[in-house]
């Protein structure tokens, strides 16, 4: 398939390692991979603050890079900024170019259990991991089945990592309780989203695993500095990580 | 922002509750056991999401048909013997609880749980008047002698540790100094509000359901208090938000099977008492009180608030309001359903962001009421009429344009990651604020992934 690469602000300048595991995995995988021009913030630290006006812009500039690019999806390592600007681009702009847009947009978890499975893997990780299970992901893209909900169980993210060899699979206690980033959040509640990082860490921490890995960078890397804060004994890895050394 | 309000805003009393780090983490366990609870109760039904799915079509329903089923309330109500008042506010609600009172001569009230005697502030307004008024339910009269709002609409004295409660019981009622033993605690009190019930003159409650095809109000509670009031003296109050009401006793039926479950994992309450009149010889009220909620109805999202049933269910999920406390939320309901019915009396505009906007309380509600979406409008809704808080009104403006930016962005950002790169952590920290305080600081990569991909795949 032709895929066009959404990378995040916060991926592109923070985290570029995720975007980096996500372009060179897609490509093993024989996809082609392109990342469309001038990509900006999805406009979520200020939806989120209420500040609509002032997400107007960015979004929509944003939304331009992606219009007219011939791709077969638009895929996405940040299950956050994706589900943001899903909704943002609806919000601003309900042309229909925009909703050829937005209907081509995907999640990576997502896009790799719906769309384009995995045939196989051709490398072990015999490591045991914890998994984070990012809220905006979960609840609101169906990632992994909530734990207040009674209905069936899955579980997206588990499905596609199970398949490598060696792998071993668990989850901390309270395994979907949100970790307390938050986006402004961790700024303007300072106590609590740190107290929420701290119980976080120490609940992956417990399991023994050597990783924390997740779907959402913004979440790992509040979880990150917490983490090297409390000096816990294990490091958080992107999922495209985990699948890019596998492949 | 004056220093009053900065003083109440949500952040600064969480950072209050947050110094004691061993308190938050009893808390938090402590409500996170009922949520389990919760887990287990709602499990062991096969059709727990048909019946949530069911639960939030009977509220939706009936708040759609909200007159309709009014009038059709009253009508019953008058017909099996009971009075019927009707309330705009929470003044009129006090003026009338005490003219009714006041004609009876009454000195002393019995008062079963009910928030929304809690919202009107109506204790007070009855004591200035000369009215004793003893919360029997055993939470409520513990904050009651503490002289503490409710932390927890279902566990109001949640806060409180049973050495706490010890202590203010040896004071307040005569127990046992250094006594902490919950058994010998609630006996103690129950012998206390036993005497309470013997002297009053007249009982309240609140109300759970109110049937409109029978003319019948519906009260929960775990330990009788309601009934015992309601059954000695001859004059009985009820007081009632409109959002109360449900069509029939199917509706009600479908409402009682989660309530309890969702609220602490039993299956029901130990008492579920339904209430179609006065007693002999006596006197049965019920008021019905507004109260801002017609104004939520008007806005599709937040009028969808008015679909709670009030068993707290998101309180106890919340992982905010588990670390900061049911006082930490400058309205008398707490949590993410105090959020959503409070954010427009809050003069602090802090609560709507007192959230993480995780969803688990949309996900654990069992009428469905979309909390996070609720909080999210509010937060819109407050920026528009220019009442942000934490200074984002004078710093968002300046993100909007930034992010908007790519050489702005690109540029900070790029000096940004060589000043984590290259600067020790210690010479770094007094620029980060709230996040260093509490994390490390990102380790700083050495290029943007636009930048690298410049590098290596544009041929």
């Amino acid at each position: 398939m032709k895929i066009a690469l959404f990378i995040p602000c916060l991926v592109n300048q923070m985290v570029p390692e995720v975007a980096i595991a996500t372009l060179e995995l897609l490509e093993k995988l024989g996809h082609e991979v392109v990342l469309p021009k001038g990509q900006t913030c999805c406009g979520q630290p200020m939806t989120n603050s209420g500040c609509f006006d002032e997400a107007k812009k960015t979004t929509l500039k944003l939304l331009n890079a992606f219009k007219g690019v011939e791709c077969d999806a638009i895929v996405c390592p940040a299950a956050s900024c994706l589900v943001a600007a899903k909704e943002n681009f609806h919000e601003f702009d309900n042309s229909i170019e925009a909703q050829k847009v937005i209907d081509k947009l995907y999640e990576l978890t997502e896009f790799l259990h719906d769309v384009a499975p995995i045939e196989s893997f051709t490398r072990a990780f015999p490591h045991k991991i914890s998994l984070q299970l990012s809220c905006h992901g979960i609840r609101m893209l169906d990632l992994a089945s909530p734990s207040e909900e009674m209905g069936p169980k899955y579980n997206k993210m588990e499905a596609i990592l199970e398949r490598i060899k060696g792998i071993e699979i668990v989850y901390p206690e309270r395994k979907d309780e949100c970790c307390g980033f938050g986006g402004t959040f961790a700024l303007d509640e300072g106590s609590v989203s740190g107290k929420m990082g701290k119980d976080k860490a120490y609940y992956h921490a417990a399991t023994g695993a050597a990783y924390a890995v997740g779907f959402d960078p913004s979440c790992l890397l509040h979880l990150d500095g917490t983490i090297r804060k409390q000096k816990l004994p294990i490091e958080t890895r992107h999922i495209a990580q985990i699948i890019n050394a596998a492949l | 922002m004056s220093t009053t309000k900065g003083s109440q805003v949500h952040a600064h009393k969480a950072d209050i509750f947050c110094k004691d780090e061993t308190k938050v983490d009893w808390h938090s366990k402590a409500l996170w056991f009922v949520r389990e609870k919760r887990d287990r109760a709602a499990g062991s039904i096969p059709e727990w999401e048909e019946i949530r799915e069911l639960g939030s079509q009977v509220k939706t329903h009936a708040l759609s048909h909200l007159g309709h089923y009014l009038e059709e309330f009253e009508k019953n109500c008058l017909a099996n013997g009971i009075q019927v008042h009707w309330a705009r506010d929470g003044e009129e609600h006090n003026q009338i609880a005490h003219s009714i009172l006041a004609k009876h001569k009454v000195k002393k009230l019995v008062k079963s749980k009910s928030m929304l005697t809690e919202e009107c502030h109506m204790n007070p307004y009855l004591e200035k008047r000369g009215i004793e008024v003893i919360d029997t339910d055993l939470g409520e009269r513990i904050i009651q002698l503490a002289e503490q709002p409710p932390s927890h609409i279902v566990l109001p004295a949640i806060h409180m540790k049973k050495e706490e409660v010890g202590e203010l019981f040896a004071e307040k009622i005569g127990s046992e100094k250094g006594a902490s033993d919950p058994t010998y605690l609630t006996r103690a009190a129950r012998a206390h509000l036993r005497e309470h019930f013997l002297t009053a003159d007249a009982a309240m409650t609140g109300v759970n359901m109110a049937v409109a095809s029978t003319g019948s109000i519906v009260v929960c509670t775990n330990e009788g208090n309601a009934d015992m009031g309601v059954n000695l003296p001859k004059l009985q109050l009820h007081s009632m938000g409109i959002d109360k009401i449900v069509p029939n006793m199917d509706g009600a039926s479908v409402l009682l099977r989660m309530l309890a479950r969702n609220a602490t994992g039993q299956p029901i309450t130990t008492y579920s008492s339904f209430y179609r009149g006065p007693q002999h010889d006596g006197e049965m009220h019920v008021i019905i009180v507004d109260r801002g909620r017609t104004d939520m109805l008007k806005d599709k999202i937040i009028g969808e608030s008015l679909k709670c049933i009030r068993c707290g269910g998101c309180l106890n999920t919340c992982p905010v309001y588990r670390r900061s406390g049911g006082h930490s939320y400058n309205y008398t309901i707490p949590g993410p359903i105090g959020i959503a019915v409070g954010a427009q009396d809050d003069d602090t505009n802090s609560i709507p962001w007192a959230c993480t906007l995780c969803g688990s309380c949309t996900s654990v509600c069992p009428t469905k009421v979309p909390l996070d979406q609720i909080i999210f409008r509010h937060r819109r809704l407050k920026a528009e009429s220019g009442q942000l808080p934490y200074g984002k009104s004078s710093y968002m403006p300046l993100v909007g344009k930034f992010m908007a930016s790519e050489t702005m962005l690109n540029c900070s950002m790029g000096v940004a990651r060589t000043a984590l790169r290259i600067l020790p952590g210690s010479l770094m920290k007094p620029f980060s604020g709230a996040w260093g305080k509490y994390r490390e600081l990102p380790a700083g990569a050495s290029s943007s992934f636009e930048a690298w991909y410049k590098k290596n795949r544009s041929n």
